[in-house]
């Protein structure tokens, strides 16, 4: 690594008014992807500058109305171990809780995990299914986006230079919910997924809603809407939650690589997808 | 750019310059002589370079030296001050070292764990250890030292 200087922003709007002087800078909070991908000389920016001194960055705070905000800086752990994260959106905490090592939990952030926008960002079914805003700041100044909107491709989202996640916001969920992370890697524990899936359902008015969302079988992580629609429109979810499992596996549109075949991702989809509706399904009766 | 930084090692003071780029690792390592974190992968899948940071295990391969101005940090060699630590008696004691490349991340991110909750259970030994590979023992021997320092109320 060589070539970068080092910057510690104190103020979210020094850091936004860096940017403008700086294009050649990459954000950093945890580093343990940027540090990767500088030491495999894949980017050479002229600045790190560093979020974590921020402290309105690190902050996670609970409102009943607005919901759940975790600071752009937030670190994974900070998140997993939150008392009213795993009290109302467990999901996102179990979800956290796959990724890496303790050592790279400590460091890593929910916003790095989706800025580097992997397809298979563990965070990032979680934060589909909440239905979650991303706040976002510039020198400009800011903007939102959902979480849907926020992806375009591998390595790719919506943020134009200059702009820095400032927090993602969870709607408030329903009293009766329930969600579920399930992971496929190949060995349990410290491997990127090879599919993930992400089921949130929730009781209103006596009926029960579903969200679903997939990581890894596609260019970015996405919600699986017809799966949704099967279930929507579902009389018997005993009948309704294998044919919302098949749509499932014929919405993912994933890649063989080394950690999978196509062939084998779009079997694990299905089986998953099942496996997650049928626990949720479980947990709400 | 050289960054001036003040940290506190295994309880001495440091005060240094360093560069941008330099990883909190070869800091260690190749500018003080601090050689008991062991640079394996250098990618933060082995955990052989963990270290505590105030308190909680991160692999130095993936900090920036720069970052760890103002922290507290404790390497392997700040375990064992004036005899070893109960962690490194039940390394011993359990056959848990072979070759030892990863024994003095393997205690860290032990002590990390044991600094959080007295009395873990197997889950959670085994979830604090997945980020640190070893290539000898088999881990069992590894559980069995943690454990046995878990309970002893180490």
């Amino acid at each position: 690594m060589k070539g970068f200087d080092y910057v510690k922003a104190t103020t979210l709007e020094g850091a936004c008014d860096f940017l403008v002087k700086n294009p050649a800078t990459k954000l950093m909070v945890g580093g343990t992807d940027l540090l990767l991908r500088l030491k495999e000389k894949r980017i050479d920016p002229s600045f790190l500058l560093d979020l974590k001194g921020v402290p309105e960055l690190k902050e996670i705070s609970y409102d009943p109305r607005i919901g759940l905000s975790i600071g752009g800086a937030a670190s994974l752990v900070d998140v997993i171990h939150h008392p009213l994260v795993k009290m109302h959106y467990s999901l996102l905490a179990e979800a956290c809780h796959t990724v890496g090592s303790v050592q790279i939990r400590n460091r890593a952030s929910v916003a790095g995990n989706i800025c580097n926008a992997s397809p298979l960002a563990d965070s990032a079914p979680a934060l589909l299914v909440y239905g979650a805003k991303i706040e976002i700041a510039s020198a400009q100044g800011g903007r939102s986006v959902q979480i849907d909107k926020f992806f375009v491709g591998p390595g790719m989202t919506v943020l134009a230079f200059g702009e820095i996640v400032k927090k993602i916001i969870l709607p408030p969920v329903p009293r009766k919910s329930f969600g579920v992370y399930l992971k496929h890697a190949r060995r349990k524990a410290v491997d990127l997924s090879s599919v993930g899936v992400a089921v949130f359902g929730w009781q209103q008015d006596d009926k029960t809603f579903f969200r679903i969302a997939l990581g890894a079988v596609a260019p970015t992580p996405i919600r699986a809407l017809e799966a949704e629609k099967v279930l929507f429109d579902a009389v018997n979810f005993a009948e309704a939650v294998p044919l919302a499992a098949k749509a499932a596996r014929e919405e993912a549109r994933p890649i063989g690589d080394l950690r999978s075949s196509k062939e084998y991702r779009q079997e694990i989809v299905e089986v998953y997808v099942r496996r997650a509706l049928d626990q949720v399904l479980e947990a709400l009766s | 750019m050289q960054h001036k930084i003040l940290l506190t090692i295994n309880g001495e003071q440091y005060e240094n310059f360093v560069s941008s780029e330099r990883t909190l690792l070869d800091f260690l390592r190749d500018d003080l002589g601090i050689t008991g974190s062991k640079k394996g992968c250098d990618e933060g899948e082995c955990g052989a370079c963990t270290v505590l940071v105030d308190g909680i295990a991160v692999d130095s391969c993936l900090m920036l030296a720069v970052e760890a101005d103002g922290c507290e940090l404790l390497t392997v060699e700040g375990l064992n001050k004036s005899e070893l630590d109960p962690l490194q008696k039940a390394f011993i004691e359990h056959g848990a070292i072979q070759c030892g490349y990863c024994t003095p991340g393997m205690l860290l991110s032990a002590k990390a764990l044991l600094l959080e909750k007295n009395d873990p259970t197997d889950d959670e030994i085994k979830e604090a250890i997945a980020g640190n590979l070893c290539r000898c023992t088999g881990y069992l021997s590894i559980i069995d030292a943690i454990r046995s320092v878990a309970k002893g109320g180490g």
